[in-house]
């Protein structure tokens, strides 16, 4: 057996040599290779915001964004801002779609090319209209920031952020006139976290959810507190159609556990009658 | 009663003369314990696989753009198909440690030894086609986890210079864990494998039959097969309670640790655009895969790995000392305490590396 396993050894020791590498270059080619992931690897926009060429208020951008909502849903930065993110000479061409960093006033047309619903509302809004006819109005980054933007939510609307362009009263009535709706959909959301947790598949209700949440913050951009009032009960009902399967799947996991128990207990039952039966005979 | 029962149970099948002719005549040594029914366990649970498996096959849809869903809807729209892919997915794992204690059961009381060396050889495929059986299974639900841990395992080939990447390519019929992987492994999963695990268990079961079923080596006793039990009703009702033991532990899983089995990658479609933060593969394969990492030459650590999973499958034919405890032989034993133990640690360390 010695001298099949030695030349064995010894052929495993050579090639190994020949092949060999380290450790992070191992981890990152062999055990953990993503296609998808790949575009982190190879984007010259992240590159170039990282290193010490660009100037230090641009160096930040990349963990900014890393942080944000867009990140956790794969907006890379050229979906953005355009550019060539694989081509580091051509990444800031406008042949290659670069749009830069725009305007102020063209901030709601950058956005809107994905939020194409909260742009209609927001152009209607008296912030829009504000933006539109004096270039000096709020536009999206005044209140989601550029960059570490995170998933909107109620606690966009403070005190803070409003009175520095005006006095908060109106917003607070908006505020209020979102609070029971935002408060469900908070409530669904866990819920339906939970429900993922133990094993369900929430993904229909999920959508739902989004769908409903997306068009109920589309709404609030017109800062309308009166049509947000009316369309309530819309939303209210929309949410409570989600809360009911969610009541359903709830019930449904409880009979799959009493039904698997019951199975259980009668494997047991056979196996202690299997037991005794064994026991009648002797040696 | 319990004689009431079972004699008028008797009379209506008309069985006695059967039991009385063939079971009663076939002995088993005395002393069998509840490890020499891990193998009837195995086979019972092979057999649960089947027959869900082919429940799970109607519904079921081998395609990118329905797997995910035809699994959802035997989740919650199929009556009572939720039942049954639960307990496919735990039983598959039940299986990988039936077998693993059977080897370890045979191991502890060198039952391999000449002239069984086949038997333990066969046991050892067995093991290695459950992990494959495995492997192809957790792909077809197209979820994040299935295509990620199983971009991670098709990796695992290009480990080898020259030839890797077309091995890695035949198996995934690509560059990437596509539609046509999943065609592949389904089609190893339904049509390749059954025939392959039922042959060799086939094999097994003669080679246990002929040779019988060795004496346990603690029994101060030491008798023969000759001088034992009769196979019925002595070791047959030990099987059949081990059996309600087996699948009182499947319910009990499915009723109180089914997050473990479904977890939330494996409850989120498939995107080959997204790679999750940490996937890992499968508990099973977790000693495997940590040694991959910890081993910073790829291709030395496949191909250590092929010469322990080669060893394992030969190990008869290297150790062939006499003797049949292994208290007496304290270098073997302390190796396999070695071993045991170097496999738990390689496991708890992928979990939580």
């Amino acid at each position: 057996m010695k001298y099949f396993l030695l030349p064995l050894i010894i052929i495993f020791a050579l090639a190994s040599s020949a092949n060999a590498g380290y450790r992070e270059a191992f981890e990152k080619e062999f055990l953990y290779k993503s296609w998808g992931g790949e575009e982190l690897e190879v984007n010259a926009c992240i590159e170039c915001h990282s290193s010490n060429i660009m100037k230090p208020e641009f160096q930040d951008i990349p963990n900014q964004w890393k942080m944000s909502w867009h990140y956790q849903n794969s907006v890379m930065c050229h979906d953005c801002h355009g550019g060539d993110y694989k081509d580091a000479t051509m990444s800031m061409s406008h042949q290659r779609g670069f749009v830069g960093t725009p305007k102020p006033a063209d901030t709601p047309q950058f956005c809107g090319k994905c939020h194409i619903g909260i742009l209609r509302n927001y152009l209607e809004s008296g912030h829009g209209k504000s933006l539109q006819s004096t270039g000096k109005g709020p536009n999206c980054v005044t209140c989601h920031g550029s960059h570490n933007i995170q998933k909107a939510s109620i606690e966009i609307i403070n005190e803070g952020r409003c009175t520095k362009c005006h006095s908060y009263e109106r917003a607070q009535i908006m505020k209020q006139a979102l609070f029971a709706t935002e408060n469900k959909m908070k409530e669904i959301e866990s819920q339906l976290a939970n429900l993922k947790a133990k094993g369900m598949y929430v993904g229909a209700e999920n959508r739902e959810l989004f769908s409903t949440q997306a068009e109920f913050h589309a709404l609030f951009h017109t800062i309308d507190a009166d049509l947000v009032k009316q369309r309530t009960d819309e939303f209210m009902r929309r949410l409570n159609a989600i809360d009911a399967k969610i009541k359903e799947s709830l019930d449904e996991i409880h009979f799959r556990k009493n039904f698997s128990t019951f199975l259980m207990l009668l494997f047991i039952g056979l196996g202690v009658v299997v037991g005794l039966l064994s026991k009648t005979y002797k040696d | 009663m319990l004689q009431k029962v079972k004699d008028r149970v008797g009379e209506s099948i008309g069985c006695c003369g059967l039991l009385q002719g063939k079971l009663r005549e076939y002995k088993v040594p005395k002393g069998v314990n509840i490890l020499y029914t891990l193998g009837i366990v195995t086979l019972i649970a092979y057999m649960v696989q089947a027959v869900s498996g082919y429940f799970l096959l109607i519904y079921y849809i081998p395609h990118p753009d329905h797997a995910f869903k035809s699994i959802q809807e035997i989740m919650n729209v199929v009556p009572f198909g939720w039942l049954l892919r639960m307990m496919h997915i735990v039983i598959s794992n039940l299986m990988v440690v039936i077998i693993l204690l059977h080897l370890v059961s045979i191991f502890v009381m060198l039952a391999y030894k000449k002239p069984k060396e086949l038997t333990w050889v066969a046991g050892v495929c067995l093991l290695f086609i459950t992990l494959i059986f495995c492997l192809s299974g957790y792909l077809l639900p197209w979820s994040q986890r299935s295509l990620w841990a199983t971009t991670i395992v098709t990796n695992i080939p290009t480990a080898f210079p020259i030839i890797g990447d077309n091995i890695a390519n035949v198996l995934r019929g690509g560059e990437n864990v596509s539609g046509i992987t999943l065609s592949r492994f389904f089609a190893l999963h339904v049509a390749f494998l059954p025939p392959i695990f039922l042959s060799i268990v086939g094999f097994h079961v003669f080679l246990v039959k002929q040779m019988g079923l060795s004496s346990p080596p603690f029994n101060a006793q030491g008798e023969t097969a000759a001088e034992g039990y009769p196979f019925y009703p002595y070791f047959l009702l030990k099987q059949v309670f081990m059996i309600m033991v087996f699948f009182s532990v499947v319910f009990f899983m499915i009723t109180f640790m089914q997050p473990f089995f479904i977890q939330e990658a494996a409850n989120t479609p498939a995107d080959p655009f997204k790679t999750p933060v940490h996937i890992k593969p499968e508990w099973y394969f977790l000693a495997p895969y940590q040694m991959f990492k910890i081993i910073p030459n790829k291709f030395f650590g496949v191909s250590l790995q092929i010469l322990l999973a080669a060893v394992f499958l030969l190990w008869p034919f290297f150790e062939t000392k006499e003797g049949k405890n292994i208290f007496k032989r304290p270098w073997l034993f302390a190796f396999f305490i070695l071993v045991l133990a170097a496999w738990l640690a390689l496991t708890v360390w992928g979990k939580y590396s």
